[in-house]
């Protein structure tokens, strides 16, 4: 931790910042065809405490951000093409223990101040005066420290993202293990592990930097009750979170391997698993695809709820309208690796501004519609192999026009909170060329 | 095409009043057990499944992972040869009348014995033999779930499309091509698709490339094995007016099996809702979502998401689902049930269930030694576990209605005796017209009388 947490107690009363901006995210993939361009400049904020709901279609890039996060897009084939994504790590707040005051805006959690300026303001935090780490940027030494601890993420299917060969016990104190050996050593009544090589053994066991050698020496009479009360710390951890996820009789799962367990019990798993650390920004990706409705109601409670406890900001993901209008406040609709509509959770459903974004909303087979009718989108998701200037939904658009071939529209603001870009709102930087509009049908 | 239809004309009965009748379907798996693999008890997968499928409808099959759907359209299919009941194809409605009423006699004559026989031998898809085996075959098409895994990725689009009419020698050469040509339109393709693999699609196309399979010797019947859950919304709109579309052309026959609510609302006619191998609920589209009879239809619905509605108003269901080789007695969803009376068939097992659950208690059972499914005893490491899980079971620990069933409850020693009102598993009954479902209560309340 040389990057977090370093800070003196003086806490500055900061006003808030977003936990994490994206800004012009470029993330490209070489292949024999060409370069894909996957994410190509997408920008958006994650406000403290809120639920961002990121949607799309498959292929369209929504996976490929969320996994630049965390730096888990492997490189190569994928290429870094530019662009930021910054990160405003908090910690407990001094002033209250985590209680609310008026000095964390009521939510327990205190920013990290910036290094640079003492949170009066300058380049490296943005003006903001928050601690500011570029994910895409920092070492991969302090990139481990942020990993699980103030950024977790639940996949999509947990039978494949837990690993088969482990307990659950030994999933989850992984997690412990590498981001909270201090607190386990001083649960244990190990505080800070001792003098000595005895302490600094401690100390390696508990940070996961133990040689096999130095496990069988924890083995010997002396050293093994120290041993075992580390890991009684370290259970009664894993119990806790496990039941904060409301699994049933979590001592007993504990020593279940993931293939014991159901789709939802495994979910939930993996739920406990990355709120272990209290993070700061929960990364959702798809969490309940592979699951079955009646469980997806629970784990949609599940996260809703522990979030609201919690007050972590969430970016969830899903290819599902009808549930992201039931979880988020705020919506991105992404469409071939760019995002075409933001808007809060209503406004999107009841005012569509893009055309993309309608199309989506009626291929949802509702009640009301007569069979055989549904409005599907023609065609199919362009290649994303050095696409053209133009916007990128041209040729699927009912609506389209001259200025949609010439250019691409970037996102600009229609309403409070509500960007669409597209050319049917905001003029084209050409004025010449017709531009699209609602009123006039292409197809 | 239209060779395909002659065939089907010339066995007089040209297109049927009924295209399939399920009757009490069962199918069995074994559960293998010891170094000599002996059966050791059966899965129950499917557990007496009936319903009837008429030409142009589509009939929607909907249930949570592992209740038994997909067992049911592979039965159908042909694919598994079911273990009890039958799958029945290609009777007329007097047919179907006359098989129903031999199949309620208890102790047939001699006479009707035989008349069983000739019918089960004629129309049971696992009875069946030549000419009207190969009929079968031809009228009864599949598409499944996984595109990608039902396609040969080392054919030809041609070949695929093609092959069905070359195993029942109806084209070869520049015909088969014409023909592989005309159904590719159908579904939404061209000629330029024929000479490319699998991969070279996406998986909305690839999804079309079985339709047109299914499509190749015009069945009367279409299994569609969760034909849109691997695709996405806009995807699934273009297939599910496709297949739409080619219904009303040709007066097909859908048994629609999905888990996706919204899919079946929009598609079905009638649907059959099943829980753990069994029928819950059956009835026509909108009698179902509007009326729900089962508390466990209401559960699916109320848990499903629908994209008009605003607020979140989930009511989740508690539990997961039980172990298929030891299905529940009396109704199968009495563990999870919010309104589960006291005559829902409460168990020992039940016990068991809730047990493992509690922290710590389950630890010190040692073995459960049962009389029948409702009467056992419970064996414990030490008298005071026993004392404390008697005591939880007087308080309020445990459903109302459970607690109510229980008829004895005696610590005896180690041991704690337990007995529940035996009661026997629950029927099908008629809702409205043509509507039934299998529980005790009244539209989720309980029955007068």
């Amino acid at each position: 931790m040389t990057m977090l947490g370093d800070n003196p107690a003086a806490t500055p009363k900061l006003a808030p910042a977003p936990v994490a901006s994206v800004i012009d995210l470029q993330v490209h993939f070489r292949s024999k065809a060409g370069v894909v361009h996957a994410v190509d400049g997408v920008s958006f904020d994650i406000a403290d405490g809120e639920t961002l709901g990121l949607v799309g279609e498959t292929g369209c890039g929504k996976s490929v951000t969320a996994r630049s996060f965390l730096r888990l897009v492997p490189m190569p084939p994928g290429i870094q093409a530019g662009g930021s994504i910054l990160f405003r790590p908090h910690r407990g707040c001094e002033a209250c223990f985590g209680n609310g005051c008026d000095v964390c805006h009521q939510s327990g959690r205190a920013p990290d101040v910036c290094g640079d300026c003492a949170g009066s303001g300058c380049d490296a935090c943005a003006g903001t005066g928050h601690l500011t780490v570029d994910l895409l940027e920092v070492a991969e030494q302090d990139l481990r420290n942020i990993r699980g601890n103030r950024i977790a993420m639940i996949f999509q299917d947990p039978g494949k993202a837990l690993n088969p060969a482990m307990s659950i016990r030994d999933q989850l104190a992984e997690v412990f293990y590498a981001h909270r050996s201090a607190e386990l050593l001083a649960a244990a009544g190990l505080d800070g592990g001792g003098d000595g090589p005895v302490g600094t053994l401690m100390r390696r066991k508990a940070g996961l930097r133990s040689s096999r050698l130095e496990d069988v020496l924890l083995t010997l009479p002396s050293l093994r009750a120290r041993r075992n009360r580390l890991r009684v710390a370290a259970d009664n951890r894993i119990a806790e979170a496990l039941a904060e996820t409301q699994i049933p009789n979590p001592r007993k799962v504990m020593d279940r391997y993931p293939h014991e367990l159901s789709g939802g019990m495994r979910q939930r798993v993996m739920i406990a698993q990355a709120l272990a650390c209290d993070p700061d920004l929960l990364i959702a990706d798809e969490p309940t695809t592979a699951l079955d409705v009646t469980v997806q109601a629970r784990i949609l409670e599940l996260i809703r709820e522990l979030q609201q406890r919690h007050r972590t900001s969430v970016l969830y993901i899903s290819h599902d309208l009808s549930l992201v209008r039931r979880v988020c406040d705020r919506v991105a609709v992404m469409y071939a690796g760019r995002i075409v509509e933001v808007a809060p959770a209503a406004e999107i459903f009841n005012e569509p501004s893009h055309p993309y974004t309608r199309g989506l909303l009626a291929a949802i087979p509702a009640a009301s519609h007569e069979r055989g009718r549904l409005v599907a989108i023609a065609g199919t998701v362009p290649e994303l192999i050095d696409p053209p200037p133009a916007c990128r939904f041209a040729g699927r658009c009912p609506f389209e026009a001259e200025a949609c071939q010439l250019h691409d529209p970037d996102p600009e603001a229609i309403g409070v909170g509500h960007e669409v870009a597209c050319f049917i709102h905001h003029p084209p930087p050409d004025s010449t060329a017709a531009r699209p509009s609602f009123d006039r049908q292409v197809r | 095409m239209r060779a395909a239809e002659d065939v089907v004309d010339s066995t007089q009965t040209g297109r049927r009043e009924l295209v399939l009748a399920v009757r009490e379907l069962g199918k069995y798996f074994p559960i293998r057990e010891g170094a000599l693999q002996k059966i050791a008890g059966h899965i129950k997968a499917v557990d007496g499944v009936s319903f009837d499928i008429a030409p142009g409808q589509t009939l929607g099959l909907v249930g949570e992972s592992g209740c038994g759907k997909t067992t049911l359209g592979r039965c159908v299919a042909g694919l598994t040869d079911p273990t009890a009941g039958g799958v029945y194809f290609g009777l007329d409605s007097a047919a179907r009348d006359r098989l129903d009423s031999l199949l309620a006699v208890t102790a047939p004559t001699a006479e009707q014995q035989s008349e069983l026989e000739d019918l089960t031998d004629r129309h049971r898809v696992d009875r069946m033999k030549g000419d009207s085996y190969r009929r079968y075959r031809r009228n009864c098409q599949v598409v499944f779930q996984e595109s990608f895994a039902s396609l040969n990725p080392r054919q030809l689009v041609k070949d695929i499309v093609g092959r069905p009419l070359r195993v029942h020698r109806e084209a070869s050469g520049q015909q088969l091509t014409a023909r592989v040509v005309e159904l590719l339109d159908q579904v939404g393709l061209g000629r330029q698709h024929l000479y490319r693999y699998p991969h070279q699609f996406s998986g909305g196309q690839r999804q079309r490339i079985s339709i047109a399979r299914a499509l190749a010797l015009d069945p009367e019947l279409v299994i569609l094995d969760e034909p849109t859950s691997a695709l996405d919304v806009s995807v699934q709109a273009q297939i599910l007016n496709l297949l739409h579309d080619l219904q009303r052309e040709r007066q097909l026959a859908y048994l629609f099996i999905t888990h996706d609510l919204s899919v079946v609302r929009h598609m079905a006619d009638r649907i059959v809702v099943m829980y753990v191998g069994q029928v819950a609920e059956a009835g026509p589209t909108e009698a179902l979502f509007e009326r729900p009879e089962h508390p466990y239809t209401q559960a699916l619905l109320a848990s499903s998401p629908d994209v008009d509605e605003e607020t979140l108003n989930l009511q989740p269901l508690e539990g997961a689902i039980p172990d298929p080789a030891r299905p529940p007695q009396g109704c199968r969803f009495h563990t999870r049930c919010p309104v589960a009376t006291p005559a829902c068939g409460w168990e020992v097992d039940d016990v068991v269930r809730w047990l493992e659950d509690v922290e710590g208690t389950f630890d010190t059972l040692r073995g459960v030694t049962r009389r029948s499914a409702f009467d056992a005893a419970l064996t414990f490491a030490d008298a005071d576990s026993a004392q404390g899980l008697a005591a939880a079971l007087r308080s309020g620990a445990i459903p109302g209605s459970m607690q109510t069933a229980l008829e004895e409850l005696k610590v005896d020693g180690n041991d704690v005796q337990i007995r529940f009102t035996e009661v026997d598993e629950v029927q099908l009954t008629t809702r409205g017209p043509d509507h039934v479902a299998a529980c005790l209560l009244d539209g989720g309340v309980a029955r007068p009388g």
